[in-house]
């Protein structure tokens, strides 16, 4: 009645066929295309920055390419995946958590005393990520049901646990026993392959699999993307919202664990500056931080790619003190190309 | 309220709403107001700004509870102290602010909440969401091409009929749509007013609340007025004309008498005297 014009992408029906109005504009094929890639653009990218690294180091480090630099490389990123894994559920619902390096020097500190005082390791273990998500739950409450920014949250709890580690050790580094098995989970090998990266590739796999293909993992993206949608069709938003952080101190006192083990003792200084770079690893890897979007394996890649410079730069005999400058410029170019340049693909429009 | 006491002579209604009144501190958002919806008929809500359209749909919907009055769905008394309430009976609202996740694609936007589930309960059955998707989408004559492209990617009308089409999926009996063509483009108001036909054709009660006049002309059965909080009109779409629609919101005949007159005058003394104590 009111229009008759064709549109401009949109193939209308002809005169001739029955009015069937609701054909409209068709989604075209660019578009189309440009929503798969503006999806995946950002982690191909990030995939093919890892090559380049690689053959980079592999021509000008001599030891960069032997298998056990490889393996050194991965059992030293596995804490920053383990908990860039969680983190990337925590941004995903446009959340973030400064805490998690606190929590590991936390939860290494107080383990190595436990220890110390006789107790049994695996109970040990059991408190110590009991801690860990208690620590997560605490975050989580205050930010999902008390709507205090996350960002205000976790950094205060990035003090109370920090301040808490240095209380309890008193500055001072406490050993662990090299006899405990525990040790085993940061210094073990089975087959071969380091514990902790056993460890974190099973965690990623499972990450993987909950963001993309549980309910949970759904509403995780739905909670950064529209948070009123998802509350409306009767998920309890706040449930997810408090979950995701409890992921990430249970993550980040595993972390801990293995940090703690793998030097044989549990030091208050450990994992400073640690959530920086697992924000790093998640931001790098296309998890906006803005919520809504995340990538299992953009996070997978981002920690990877950030080891292989770590890694690389020192077999380079470049001053481990420029590792940090490299790592602040990477996260800050990342959160750059993540809003500026990756927009122009049309998924992003935040 | 003379209208809808004609009405009463109908045999079964979907919903009546009786005598409903909302007061928000100084504000009468509504005045009594009596509504009526048979089953599979499109009513249009229209009115002024702060008419009360959409604090009366808000009521239907169960997110704001009303001071008093009675609400009764197919024959029985009902009062929703939520939306989960009104949702339970069969109340779906679409929301003007289209409240689709543009993260996640149609076939998740479509069953968000109550995705399909597989390993007991535990993994997303994505195969069946998205073979789900286009069962629905065709039996609602909604053509988006693939069911796996985020709805961020959409067009405005598809993004609306996705809305719709979500809660069209829940089986409501009755479902509000508070301005679902405000935004959109003329061909994209083409298709969310032949979806409201189709779902109406399958029994589906609804509300249209809309300011684009002539849509309703197109979809409604019956174009009901609210002003100032009363339901000032029940008028039958077919034998209205859209002169008479429009005198009826800017409610010409109450402007021109007295009494609203004064009531208009001493609304602007107060506000005047307001301004003065703040100075």
């Amino acid at each position: 009645m009111t229009t008759s014009e064709p549109t401009t992408t949109g193939g209308r029906a002809g005169a001739g066929k029955p009015p069937v109005v609701s054909e409209r504009v068709v989604t075209t094929r660019s578009a189309r295309a440009n929503a798969h890639i503006g999806k995946h653009a950002q982690t191909i990218a990030i995939g093919v920055v890892l090559v380049l690294l690689l053959i980079f180091f592999a021509f000008s480090a001599d030891r960069f390419a032997t298998t056990g630099n490889l393996l050194n490389l991965l059992r030293q990123i596995s804490p920053t995946l383990i908990v860039a894994i969680a983190m990337t559920f925590v941004i995903s619902t446009s959340g973030i958590d400064l805490s998690v390096g606190s929590t590991v020097a936390l939860s290494g500190s107080l383990l190595a005393i436990v220890l110390q005082h006789g107790w049994d390791p695996t109970l040990a273990l059991v408190a110590i990520l009991a801690l860990g998500a208690l620590i997560g739950f605490v975050n989580g409450w205050f930010s999902s049901y008390q709507n205090i920014p996350p960002f205000i949250v976790t950094l205060a709890m990035l003090s109370i646990m920090r301040g808490t580690a240095l209380r309890a050790t008193e500055g001072y580094s406490t050993p662990i026993d090299g006899d405990l098995w525990i040790v085993q989970l940061g210094q073990g090998r089975v087959a071969g392959i380091p514990v902790p990266v056993i460890l974190a590739v099973v965690i990623a796999a499972v990450g993987w699999i909950t963001l993309t293909r549980t309910p949970f993992g759904r509403y995780v993206i739905g909670l950064g993307s529209n948070g009123e949608s998802l509350r409306r069709t009767g998920v309890n938003t706040r449930k997810v919202g408090l979950a995701v952080y409890v992921l990430t101190g249970l993550a980040a006192a595993l972390a801990g664990v293995l940090i703690a083990t793998r030097l044989s003792s549990g030091s208050s200084n450990a994992g400073t500056g640690f959530e920086l770079e697992v924000i790093t690893a998640v931001v790098l890897g296309g998890t906006s931080l803005f919520g809504g979007r995340g990538s299992m394996l953009g996070t997978i890649l981002g920690a990877l790619t950030l080891g292989v410079i770590a890694n690389g730069l020192v077999l380079l005999h470049v001053s481990p003190f420029y590792v940090q400058i490299v790592q602040g410029a990477i996260l800050l170019l990342a959160i750059f190309a993540n809003s500026k340049v990756w927009a122009r693909f049309g998924a992003v429009r935040k | 309220m003379a209208p809808a006491e004609s009405a009463a002579e109908r045999t079964v209604d979907r919903v009546v709403m009786r005598d409903i009144r909302k007061r928000y501190g100084m504000v009468d958002a509504l005045r009594g107001v009596t509504l009526r919806v048979g089953p599979g008929e499109v009513i249009g809500l229209v009115g002024d700004n702060a008419a009360g359209k959409s604090t009366l749909m808000k009521v239907l919907a169960g997110a704001v509870v009303p001071d008093s009055g009675e609400i009764v769905f197919d024959g029985q008394t009902v009062s929703f102290a939520t939306p989960r309430d009104a949702r339970e009976l069969g109340i779906e609202m679409v929301y003007q602010d289209l409240a689709l996740c543009d993260d996640i694609d149609v076939a998740g936007n479509l069953f968000l909440g109550r995705e399909p589930r597989k390993a007991g309960g535990l993994l997303l059955d994505v195969a069946r969401m998205h073979r789900d998707a286009r069962r629905h989408l065709d039996a609602l004559n909604i053509r988006i091409p693939l069911t796996d492209i985020p709805v961020g990617g959409l067009s405005g009308g598809q993004r609306q009929a996705v809305a719709i089409a979500r809660a069209v999926t829940f089986g409501p009996k009755l479902l509000i749509l508070d301005e679902p063509t405000a935004a959109l483009a003329v061909a994209e108001v083409e298709t969310v007013l032949e979806l409201i036909k189709t779902v109406s054709a399958q029994g589906v009660s609804v509300i249209l609340i809309t300011h684009r006049l002539q849509d309703l002309f197109r979809v409604c059965d019956r174009l009901c007025v609210m002003y100032e909080g009363t339901l000032r009109a029940d008028l039958d779409a077919r034998a209205t004309s859209l002169e008479r629609l429009v005198s009826e919101i800017v409610a010409h005949d109450q402007i021109d008498s007295g009494k609203n007159d004064a009531g208009e005058a001493g609304g602007r003394k107060e506000h005047d005297t307001t301004e003065g104590a703040r100075r």
